[in-house]
């Protein structure tokens, strides 16, 4: 961005250039930042956005660290307090929780981007596998991260984790203590270290192998992708659960979305560590050493019809193992453990088979598109769509209504605190975020219009 | 030469193995002392008084922090057998496992009219006569992991009731959350 230097900057500006430069100097910027001068797909920095939003999880949960009490008798009181009593404890929970959610979901959608289109390929393996660790370790970040609460969602989590590492074979036991320590004291104190410390810097280290040297940072969309989760935030408040006490069977939970597929699979009654450990972990592995098996030099998903199929037919089968993680047999008649019990032929009958349906679409679908592309290809080219070009002044014109929409806003979202509504407060802030990444584009897109001669 | 070094390399890193052990010395598994046994109104335990085919909770190590001794890990259940073989007021007519169940950690209850152990959360049943689960989930998982980890009682001439220091290994005491070798 240090590319002007013309004397017309004011001194801010230049004060701020200067640092630039004398970054450039440093580690960090060996990354060479871009910010885009127009609007760019998101999808092709989705990496960006999930690092935002990590950075926002850092914020959040580093407060939330102030009231948070890792004990087994005071973990769930001192959530109930940071929800409940700090003042605004209930808008960074949320936010925590809303961006636990992003996270996971932004670094799977990048993953399928960059697998689709094919960007494992030249000499970016590495960046493919570090990219893959990082993602599991993502998903077991967010893991601890929800087990620290200790509701009955959480023991239950805690509980089918401990349990299918006590089923590893010969080490189980031992790598349980290892990890999980003995008694629920134990495990509420480690998975804090585990969730606020060792885990995120594991997560550090491995961006540092993981970051390509070019990243695009496009200020906009950071805001709107952070709008759009305070505004989850508001419109689905994350709630406190039941508390856990051990004298009480807990009623049925489900756990969180990320890690419904594994519950599913053992629920299905085989062998433990086959079905929760071993058939996750094939299908990681599966990801991991793609880039070494598709070695052909097409990159487009449309002329790799094969591992297209392949990962549309995982996404198949990731819906299907997470939406059979969430039914519960309807029959309250029944006892509890046949309510869960999920039956093992109908489970692996319906995710074969929609997986193999996936496949099969995708495949003759991807046949078809190429034969039109072909055939469009010998019509020509066509004619851009419609693109919306406002003026220097209506640019000007918008930006104010939206300063003045976003007072507004501001003036809401105080009122809905004070009148108790939280979470419209906190929808109300992040529609804030959104109008601001509107102004932000708009204003790096009226900068660059010519400047029009003022009338005397 | 490049032996030699790789030589250098693991004998350096050999002592550092058993440092893996900071790892698994978890809140339950450290004290290991003789302690009266008391129950839940404040009273020591007493074979005289303890009605037959009864339970009460118990905690062991007790430590007297009642946050400390909240851990459901700590948690036994002392039981009086129905009908126990030898003299009923010796320490082998008196049952004490652990409450955890074996299968997914919730906390077991034991029925008098049954004569059994039964957990809520699943159905697992456990025998009372040495704490081996007979139904339920966790009736099917391989040994050890099929039994309910104890707590081994001594009676004294007053009658009151002592947990002798157990050893938290699969083949003696077991493990509170994992098992115990039935013999």
């Amino acid at each position: 961005m240090a590319e002007k230097s013309s004397e017309s900057k004011n001194p801010l500006v230049k004060f701020i250039l200067w640092i630039i430069e004398g970054l450039e100097r440093t580690v960090f910027l060996g990354l060479k930042f871009t910010l885009p001068k127009r609007y760019l797909s998101p999808l092709g920095f989705l990496g960006m956005l999930t690092t935002v939003v990590f950075v926002t999880l850092g914020i959040t949960g580093g407060i939330l660290l102030y009231y948070y009490v890792p004990t087994l008798s005071g973990a769930f009181e001192s959530v109930r307090r940071i929800d409940q009593v700090i003042p605004y404890g209930f808008m960074f929970r949320n936010i925590h929780y809303h961006a636990s959610n992003a996270m996971v979901f932004l670094a799977a959608a990048h993953l399928y981007y960059q697998y689709f289109s094919g960007r494992y390929k030249i000499k970016n393996e590495i960046i493919w596998v570090t990219g893959i660790i990082l993602g599991t370790v993502t998903v077991i970040e967010a893991y601890t991260g929800y087990d620290l609460l200790l509701n009955q969602r959480a023991v239950l989590a805690i509980n089918i984790g401990s349990s299918l590492t006590n089923a590893s074979p010969v080490i189980g036991p031992l790598l349980q203590q290892a990890i999980l320590g003995s008694g629920f004291s134990d495990i509420v104190i480690r998975f804090y270290a585990l969730h606020v410390f060792i885990l995120p810097i594991a997560m550090l280290v491995l961006m540092m192998l993981h970051f390509p040297r070019y990243l695009v940072l496009d200020i906009p969309m950071n805001l709107a992708i952070t709008g759009a989760i305070l505004m989850l935030g508001g419109l689905f408040p994350v709630d406190l659960g039941v508390k856990f006490d051990p004298d009480l069977p807990p009623g049925i939970t489900v756990p969180e979305w990320y890690v419904s597929a594994p519950y599913a699979f053992i629920r299905t009654g085989y062998e433990k560590f086959t079905t929760g450990g071993l058939l996750p972990a094939l299908f990681i592995l599966m990801f991991l050493v793609v880039p070494f098996i598709d070695k052909a030099r097409k990159f487009s998903w449309a002329d790799r019809p094969f591992f297209t199929a392949v990962g549309i037919a995982s996404i198949g089968q990731i819906v299907v193992t997470t939406t059979w993680g969430f039914y519960i047999n309807p029959n309250i008649e029944l006892a509890l453990i046949e309510r869960l019990e999920i039956q093992p032929g109908l489970f692996y009958s319906t995710m074969v088979l929609i997986s193999l349906i996936c496949f099969g679409l995708t495949y003759v679908f991807l046949r078809y598109v190429k034969a039109r592309q072909i055939a469009a290809r010998a019509r020509g080219r066509q004619p851009p769509g419609f693109i919306l070009a406002l003026s220097r002044k209506w640019v000007n014109v918008v930006i104010l209504s939206l300063v003045i929409f976003q007072g507004v806003l501001n003036v809401m979202a105080y009122q809905s605190f004070e009148l108790g509504f939280k979470n419209l407060s906190i929808f109300h802030a992040g529609a804030i975020l959104i109008s601001l990444s509107i102004i932000v584009h708009l204003y790096r897109y009226g900068i660059q219009l010519p400047r029009q001669i003022q009338p005397a | 030469m490049k032996l030699a070094a790789l030589g250098g390399v693991v004998t350096a890193i050999t002592p550092y193995i058993p440092y893996g052990a900071f790892l698994t010395q978890g809140g339950g598994t450290g004290t290991a002392e003789r302690q009266r046994v008391i129950l839940s109104d404040g009273t020591v335990a007493n074979a005289k008084r303890f009605p037959t085919n009864s339970s009460q909770i118990i905690v062991y190590p007790r430590s007297g922090d009642r946050d400390q001794d909240a851990e459901p890990f700590k948690r036994f259940q002392l039981i009086r057998l129905p009908s126990p073989a030898g003299d009923p007021n010796a320490a082998s007519a008196f049952r004490a496992y652990s409450m955890i169940c074996v299968h997914l950690w919730c906390l077991w209850n034991y029925l008098p009219q049954f004569k059994q152990m039964q957990c809520p959360c699943h159905g697992s049943i456990y025998r009372v006569e040495d704490g081996l689960a007979i139904d339920g989930p966790a009736s099917q998982q391989t040994p050890p992991n099929n039994a309910l980890p104890k707590l081994d009682l001594e009676v004294d001439e007053a009658g009151d009731l002592w947990v002798l220091p157990p050893n938290w290994n699969v083949d003696e005491n077991g493990i509170v959350g994992y098992g115990r070798k039935v013999q």
